[in-house]
């Protein structure tokens, strides 16, 4: 009875100074966002203004820019990196809040559409991103960890799957270092081959939700293109996200029939536990703006909410990015990822085109 | 079973995930701007 006593002194300073770590980061993220945001509208009037022929950088790329600046030269100074790692939960806040400006009819509509592409993509990635393992004689949890990283959601889906097939650490690093690496390639890639290919707002927002791994990198990649593209890259990568659960039990049951991971108890707990909360958020939010219960200014207001949390999100994507890091994971597990997210890149591509011709878009 | 077992567990019970703050924070801020504390967002 003593030591229960004793606990709970001891606790309730943690979250206390888990918060004051945050702090130093979270402004680092915010400092460079907003630099970010500063030079989209200053370097673009100073070009105007002394007649340069100067492309039009929006903030998104600016803060990816410089946060991969920072990270790859002086690097983040340990007391920031607590706090560089919130980028994930301003991205999912961010989600949640934009759901204001979608109306449900349109969820279920764009969503619909989605989920049927969504289906193919995960299906085609699973089996193709397992053959190139099994080509490549990677260890088969690294090949799994891969595939769902490249075929779901990127990191989330990894480490959600590790501890469900008991994979080691080494391999999850490994995993986590392709597709992150493989990930900064697709949000510099993407937008010039959608340019290039003279794609419309929503068949390179379909695209980038598809085909880009990473959550933060393909509200990203969709933001670069345009506004109504990434609404769009968000949704479909939405859809994607939710998808998680039904993925990582299919592999948790697979490996524990081989008696390499602990049998699952109860699917139905494990799939909850394993869904992204933040689809729920992000809908429910617009199940409340489509009944009116935000009138238009308020829309508004959330709608700026939700940008100033992708600022932090996407000054965070560059500063967590750090190239040497990467090259010192390994070359075949990139190289199996990198011709897999070139070979899903097309599908996907490919994927988007046939639902145009079929939906008349 | 140790104390610090035993309080590990309720800890872990009660500890909401990444995902459950980002969504109660973003709740918040919708609250917040539909009851007019925040009346305008700049951007």
């Amino acid at each position: 009875m003593a030591d229960a006593i004793t606990v709970p002194q001891v606790q309730p300073l943690q979250p206390a100074l888990r918060f004051l770590r945050v702090i130093p980061g979270v402004l680092l993220l915010a400092a460079v966002g907003y630099a970010g945001k500063l030079l989209e509208q200053n370097v673009g009037a100073y070009a105007k203004g002394h007649h340069w022929t100067f492309p039009n950088i929006e903030y998104v790329l600016w803060a990816i820019v410089l946060g991969l600046v920072i990270s790859n030269t002086v690097g983040v100074p340990e007391i920031f990196r607590t706090g560089v790692a919130t980028y994930e939960f301003w991205l999912k806040a961010g989600i949640v809040l934009l759901g204001a400006r979608f109306l449900l009819g349109d969820i279920l509509k764009l969503g619909g559409v989605s989920l049927i592409l969504v289906a193919i993509e995960i299906v085609g990635s699973l089996a193709f991103m397992t053959f190139l393992g099994r080509l490549f004689k990677l260890k088969p949890k690294l090949t799994t960890l891969l595939a769902v990283g490249s075929a779901v959601c990127g990191v989330s889906a990894i480490i959600a799957t590790k501890g469900a097939i008991e994979a080691d650490d080494e391999d999850s690093s490994f995993s986590i270092a392709a597709i992150l690496a493989l990930g900064a390639l697709a949000l510099f890639t993407f937008p010039l081959i959608g340019h290039a290919l003279h794609l419309s707002d929503r068949a390179y927002g379909l695209w980038a939700g598809l085909g880009v791994d990473n959550t933060a990198e393909a509200t990203a990649a969709g933001a670069l293109y345009s506004d109504a593209a990434g609404k769009l890259a968000v949704l479909v990568k939405s859809t994607r996200n939710a998808m998680i659960g039904f993925v990582v039990l299919a592999y948790a049951i697979y490996w524990a029939g081989k008696g390499q991971a602990q049998a699952v108890g109860n699917k139905a707990a494990f799939l909850w536990q394993k869904f992204p909360k933040f689809v729920l958020g992000f809908l429910l939010i617009s199940v409340l703006a489509t009944y009116h219960f935000f009138n238009k200014e308020q829309v508004g207001a959330l709608a700026n909410l939700s940008r100033w949390a992708f600022l932090l999100t996407f000054a965070g994507v560059g500063l967590r990015t750090n190239f040497s890091d990467m090259r010192k994971q390994g070359l075949r597990p990139f190289a199996v990822g990198a011709i897999g997210e070139v070979v899903i890149a097309g599908f996907t591509l490919a994927l988007v085109y046939g639902a145009g011709k079929i939906f008349g878009w | 079973m140790s104390a610090e077992v035993e309080a590990g567990k309720t800890a872990s019970r009660w500890k909401l995930s990444l995902d459950t703050w980002a969504v109660l924070v973003a709740f918040l801020l919708a609250l917040l701007v539909r009851i007019g504390v925040f009346k305008h967002v700049p951007w």
